[in-house]
């Protein structure tokens, strides 16, 4: 049932007895349309405030040259033009793909992992299920100083155990000041922080499948592989597609990981979209072209945006 | 092999993937609990690397005593508290109003609060700050305040809508027809009912406030008015890191989230997959 197809009370005798105007407003705007209005209006009022127009603001503003507290000079697309020759953006976009696609992939085979340990035969799976959903809820900040300190090329403690306990390498590595290791080190704090989102949600999924197209499949003669291929996944499908949107978004977008490990070092080896954004205004104080950088993200963003929105929004009319 | 060695080696597999998940996802809060106890000269001979030796409390003494640190606390924790009842205010009457009334606009704004929750920060934070400085709120908590709800409201109405929708509307129609108008049914039956929501949400609002980043940093420049995660990411720009004070504050960043999601463990593992996530 579709949300607007729900029935209605009927209409009580005051409602009916009440004619005109009145009638009029009700069959034109809907039956519950003052307080409906009253209850939304706050809501209308702040996506106008602080998103709808900030966002009409910054198509303007990447259409101009604006420095911090000069007047801003319209130039049309002169910026987005300059950009799209610019290295440093195109890099920037190139590390975004990797970052992206590096995070959402492992993080979606470590959350499939999480849920499946999470729905076999152990003891304890509620504090476990709770344990492991810590990184998501952890403040992104304090995860990613923790691991800039557990990664310190002198004193941290991946080098000790790699070189002084497991003697895996002869010396130590500076995972986020080498241009070799950097880029993967970041993606892997991504991960971490990012990979019990998929996890509770695939335990989710998976605890609402019957349980009698396991034991179906059993009697057919499914081992525990097939089962996962041929029950399991098919299932999750519309929950996989969500989760893995989701987390394209947020991963895409990410600021903080990368701002706080490296801020898009060394030489611009993790220099992602979000963080050039950020140095482009604040850094080399260009607004137009920082929002410039921002709306290049636009596109691609809306697309998932609304196939998103038509996933979401389909598994809450169900 | 027979049926019951494959189902314990199944079992030994799975335990065998719990810790390391367990490992993987423990041990950055491990030492980082543990760095905080440490000297600063246990830290640098690389000595007794993972217990403290001596268990010193000296960070926690100068984080305290030689930082900012109480104050940005009292800044993160104004700035959460009130974005949070702002939020939960109008997301709670929003989310009534688009997952039960009827009337002009609502599928419109129902898509309308959805893709606004997906829109990301680090598109709109410059023309934000923009707007922010327009309205003489930069470099104030109150300018985080009003910023804040661009991304708690929005979801705070998802969760709860998906929330409202599993209520049965016969409840408020059997009150209706006892004489109650739709605003007593939504006083006396809906919100009693789904106060547990509605606090899972704000809670959920409260962490999100809690552990921004990107508008704290940007709108921010006082160094008194900092939130704790910019105060404390602000500690790395110096030459010497200080690791330990800057752990202990992690730690006592990370207590007052991790008290909150002990409490709401359940909400928040249901109310992630029935509202955020419905597949």
């Amino acid at each position: 049932m579709s949300i607007g197809a729900r029935t209605y009370p009927a209409k009580t005798s005051i409602e009916v007895r009440s004619g005109g105007v009145a009638t009029t407003l009700k069959r034109v705007l809907g039956p519950d349309w003052r307080m409906g209005f009253l209850f939304v209006l706050p809501i209308v009022v702040l996506v106008l405030a602080l998103v709808a127009y900030p966002f009409c603001y910054a198509v303007y503003l990447s259409m101009t040259r604006k420095f911090v507290g000069m007047p801003a000079v319209f130039v049309g697309f002169e910026n987005y033009v300059r950009l799209a020759s610019d290295g440093f953006f195109r890099r920037a976009v190139w590390n975004s793909v990797i970052f992206t696609f590096g995070s959402v992939v492992f993080k979606l085979m470590l959350g499939m992992a999480m849920a499946l340990v999470l729905t076999s035969n152990i003891r304890f799976r509620s504090v476990f299920t709770g344990i492991l959903l810590v990184p998501w809820v952890a403040p992104t900040v304090v995860s990613a100083l923790n691991f800039l300190w557990i990664y310190d090329g002198s004193l941290g403690v991946l080098n000790y155990l790699l070189v002084r306990v497991f003697h895996i390498l002869p010396q130590g590595v500076g995972w986020l000041s080498e241009a070799g290791t950097a880029m993967a080190s970041v993606i892997f704090v991504n991960i971490w922080r990012g990979f019990p989102f998929f996890g509770i949600s695939f335990l989710a999924g998976m605890k609402a499948i019957p349980g009698e197209l396991y034991e179906a499949a059993s009697v057919d003669g499914a081992n525990p592989l097939q089962r996962f291929c041929y029950v399991t996944l098919p299932s999750l499908r519309n929950i996989m597609i969500i989760v893995i949107l989701l987390s394209t978004i947020w991963t895409f977008n990410d600021f903080g990981i990368v701002y706080i490990l490296t801020k898009g070092g060394p030489g611009g080896a993790t220099m992602v979209l979000p963080v050039f954004t950020y140095e482009m205004a604040f850094g080399a104080q260009r607004l137009g072209d920082a929002i410039a950088v921002a709306l290049y993200m636009l596109p691609p963003l809306a697309i998932v945006i609304i196939l998103l929105a038509r996933y979401m929004r389909r598994g809450s009319a169900r | 092999m027979s049926k019951l060695a494959l189902a314990r080696l199944q079992t030994g597999f799975a335990y065998g993937v719990l810790s390391f998940l367990l490992v993987l996802v423990l041990f950055p809060f491990y030492w980082m609990t543990v760095t905080s106890f440490k000297t600063e000269d246990q830290m640098r001979s690389l000595v007794s690397m993972f217990w403290p030796s001596p268990f010193a409390l000296e960070n926690y003494v100068q984080l305290v005593t030689k930082t900012d640190f109480l104050a940005w606390f009292g800044n993160s924790a104004i700035v959460a508290i009130s974005s949070t009842l702002v939020a939960t205010a109008i997301g709670t009457l929003g989310a009534y109003a688009l997952a039960r009334l009827k009337f002009l606009g609502r599928a419109f704004m129902s898509s309308t609060v959805l893709i606004t929750y997906l829109v990301p920060p680090s598109i709109l934070f410059i023309p934000l700050y923009a707007q922010i400085r327009t309205f003489g709120l930069s470099d104030s908590l109150a300018g985080l305040i009003a910023a804040y709800p661009s991304f708690t409201v929005p979801f705070v109405t998802w969760l709860l809508m998906g929330y409202f929708e599993s209520i049965p509307i016969e409840l408020e129609e059997a009150a209706m027809i006892d004489g109650s108008t739709r605003f007593g049914a939504f006083r006396r039956i809906i919100l009693p009912l789904s106060a547990p929501g509605v606090l899972a949400a704000a809670l959920y609002a409260f962490t999100q406030a809690w552990n921004e980043f990107l508008y704290a940093l940007v709108f921010i420049t006082n160094v008194k008015l900092r939130t704790l995660p910019v105060g404390l990411s602000s500690f790395i720009t110096g030459d010497v890191y200080g690791w330990g004070y800057l752990m202990a504050g992690a730690v006592l960043t990370t207590l007052p989230v991790i008290a909150v999601y002990i409490y709401l463990q359940k909400y928040m593992v249901e109310g992630l997959t029935a509202g955020s996530v419905k597949g």
